[in-house]
């Protein structure tokens, strides 16, 4: 069983031909069904964001067209599409899949968002029933690591736009935004942006003023706040905690003998003004009053772009982090293999174990029930005795990916590695192998060994 | 026993003023959790220890300075535990908990070998005027370092960062806002301020009742005590009436923070409240 995934991302190919081919919320079950049907694919998933689509495929033989599926089910010309795909086979697979959900291969590193769209994209394929054991391992391992690089790195601690940003300083200065007065003066775009992030955040009374009252109306009547007359715009600023300025005015409109007002008429309780006007809408000097903090696009672009730049220093352990995980995984996933043989070795010994009972029996007479037990017992347990040596031999070889080891030690005990079947001396009657219950237990048990392996 | 309480009590006290750091420094919720848990055993070994400690003497009150520093150092960790629950503030643990293991130290080593001279300390009443300008004691000092905070964080938040610099946001992060030290600065003014009335008017009344007199308010310490009392007053006036907060309440609070360490200090002159060999 091998594992592909091909895909194309904001990194490999541009807007215009993401757009074609992502895969709305309501047709993901459908389009996941049809790559599902595809020959030789066994299990699948498809991540579709608005920056990347990726198909994730568990498939038989390396031939399972999946670049195929993408150019037919898009009907997209391949030699339009096909230098923009990248592809990824078994461990590269398992690694790039451990990046993107730990959010190292978005645009912008470390947002939280496609954490929840794989998670979907996920619940989805496994809806559709397109998603079994083997990508069910995987999938769980990838939100482990992505959980595990958010909690242990500061990847996502910090915004990076300038509404966040924004926000963030509010935070900084009135703790809760609880019951906060927004004040908009000028109903822009980045200010209504702003604004929203604000009242998200709990942010109470909205009061929005603009020279065109219409616009002010509507804007209010968005965050249901209150329309202030652009006259009054100095009486009404001092009920502000928070003042958003997006205004056209040629010159400064809030000047240090303003912000002196404020603070007089609110007690000296602090004030934040958010200057994200171009030419400046607050005299950078009011900054300087106790109490008042002003910061202009250029201050709040800083701080986004100083935050960016902590997240990719922060990236490079997040990647050490994130390889730690895939190799991790990758021996869990070697010890399963190893489950089979592990299965058919026990399956052997018993069979041998009953034989030689049978043989001795009639030299043992009549033997009373605790007898019979205590025999049992006595053999069974010898035969526990000798097989836990090649068993741990087994698992570690498969633990350390070493197959030359794995062959040698299945030859000397005459077990098959991969199918679980015991190798058959000739002549021997064919046995029944072992059952789907058997090695589902040694598989569990084998897992379950290296989960708390991995833990240690 | 006690002693062993108290030494169960500093041992915790010091490992959680260590797991504060990574806490608040790098916001790690397992070692908030750690030392909220560690503090909060501390907490209550130390109040073990104090009420064992006094039982066995059969007095309700510290004859000691050491049981006054083990004392204060509850306080201390009393208090910090008050603003950690109403303001979720564990940023000031950075401060208090140290504090706590360095007053609680000394208590631990051994038994008190110097007690207080005068006799007049066992008296019940004296339980009550301490106590209370202990927790008044306490509740300025963290009044002054929310305030003093508060400083750092305006003069950080008023500092922006040029294009290209990148560390200036991540060195003092874990400073809480603004407006949270300031209700703490308030609240802890607040409450020591009853806490130093009460104490000085017991005190007052006491000495009313001893030979000296009304002679007894001359001596240095109660008259630096009643200038501290008047700052105080004074402090809070001006915070009520005019709003005040930042810098200027920072200073205010400094001084009054200074008056109390001259009240201490006072101690050195004083023929009434004396330390030394009985």
């Amino acid at each position: 069983m091998t594992l592909a995934l091909i895909g194309v991302n904001h990194k490999t190919a541009p807007i215009e031909l993401r757009e074609r081919i992502a895969i709305s919320r309501e047709d993901l079950p459908e389009a996941t069904r049809a790559l599902a049907a595809v020959p030789g694919v066994t299990e699948c998933m498809i991540v579709s964001t608005c920056n990347r689509v990726e198909l994730l495929a568990a498939v038989e033989s390396p031939d399972a067209d999946l670049t195929g599926f993408l150019y037919r089910h898009f009907g997209l010309d391949p030699v339009l599409l096909g230098p923009h795909i990248y592809e990824y086979r078994d461990q590269d697979a398992v690694r790039h899949l451990f990046r993107v959900a730990a959010s190292l291969d978005s645009m912008v590193v470390g947002e939280p968002q496609i954490l929840g769209q794989v998670k979907e994209a996920f619940a989805v394929a496994r809806a559709s029933g397109a998603v079994a054991g083997q990508l069910e391992h995987l999938l769980q391992s990838a939100f482990a690591a992505a959980k595990k690089v958010r909690s242990e790195t500061e990847i996502g601690s910090s915004s990076v736009s300038i509404a966040s940003v924004a926000v963030d300083l509010a935070r900084k200065i009135f703790g809760s935004l609880q019951g906060r007065t927004v004040f908009l003066v000028g109903a822009g775009k980045m200010s209504e942006l702003a604004a929203r992030h604000l009242v998200q955040q709990g942010a109470g009374a909205i009061l929005v003023s603009n020279r065109t009252q219409e616009r002010a109306r509507r804007m209010a009547e968005e965050f249901q706040g209150r329309v202030i007359p652009f006259e009054q715009l100095y009486e009404a600023a001092s009920e502000a905690d928070i003042v958003i300025s997006s205004t056209g005015a040629p010159h400064p409109i809030f000047r240090p003998e303003h912000g002196q007002a404020f603070l007089h008429r609110r007690r000296n309780r602090p004030m934040f003004f958010i200057d994200i006007a171009v030419p400046r809408d607050v005299d950078p000097a009011m900054g300087k009053l106790e109490g008042i903090f002003v910061y202009d696009i250029d201050d709040l672009q800083a701080v986004a772009a100083a935050h960016m730049a902590e997240r990719s220093r922060v990236a490079s352990d997040a990647e050490t982090l994130i390889a730690g995980e895939v190799e991790r995984f990758h021996q869990r996933q070697r010890t399963v293999d190893v489950a089979p043989a592990i299965v058919a070795l026990q399956r052997q010994a018993e069979e041998i174990r009953q034989a030689e009972l049978r043989r001795v029996q009639a030299r043992l007479g009549s033997l009373s029930a605790e007898q019979v037990a205590a025999v049992e017992a006595l053999t069974r347990g010898l035969v526990n005795k000798f097989l836990h040596p090649p068993m741990q031999a087994l698992k570690q070889a498969a633990r350390e990916g070493n197959q030359a080891r794995m062959d040698a030690l299945c030859d000397a005990w005459q077990v098959s590695a991969g199918s679980g079947r015991e190798a058959e001396p000739e002549g021997a009657p064919v046995e029944a192998g072992p059952t789907s219950s058997e090695a589902e237990k040694a598989e569990s048990a084998t897992v379950s060994e290296a989960r708390v392996e991995s833990r240690r | 026993m006690y002693l062993l309480w108290l030494r169960v009590a500093a041992i915790l006290y010091a490992a959680a003023s260590v797991a504060v750091f990574p806490a608040v420094l790098y916001g790690l919720v397992r070692w908030r959790k750690i030392c909220v848990h560690l503090a909060g055993l501390a907490l209550f070994f130390h109040f073990v220890s104090a009420v064992e400690m006094l039982v066995q003497a059969h007095r309700w009150m510290p004859v000691g300075v050491r049981e006054v520093e083990s004392l204060l150092g509850f306080a201390v960790a009393g208090l910090f535990f008050l603003v950690w629950w109403l303001y979720d503030a564990i940023s000031l643990g950075i401060f208090a908990l140290p504090a706590t293991f360095f007053l609680v130290f000394v208590p631990a080593l051994g038994p008190d070998r110097y007690t207080f001279p005068s006799e007049g300390v066992r008296v019940s009443w004296l339980v009550a005027h301490i106590a209370a300008l202990l927790l008044a004691y306490v509740a300025l000092g963290f009044s002054l370092l929310a305030s003093i905070l508060y400083l750092v964080q305006e003069r950080r938040l008023k500092s922006k960062p040029k294009a290209g610099q990148d560390s200036w946001w991540a060195p003092l992060d874990w400073l809480p806002p603004l407006d949270t030290l300031e209700r703490i600065a308030h609240a802890t003014l607040e409450f020591g301020f009853p806490c130093m009335t009460v104490g000085l008017v017991i005190g007052s009344v006491l000495a009313q009742e001893t030979p000296l007199g009304a002679s007894y308010f001359l001596d240095p310490k109660i008259i630096a005590s009643f200038a501290m009392w008047v700052v105080y007053v004074t402090l809070l006036l001006v915070r009520r009436s005019a709003g005040l907060r930042g810098r200027r309440a920072a200073y205010l609070s400094g001084a009054v923070f200074i008056v109390m360490l001259a009240v201490l200090a006072a101690n050195v002159f004083s023929q009434v409240h004396r330390y030394g060999p009985r």
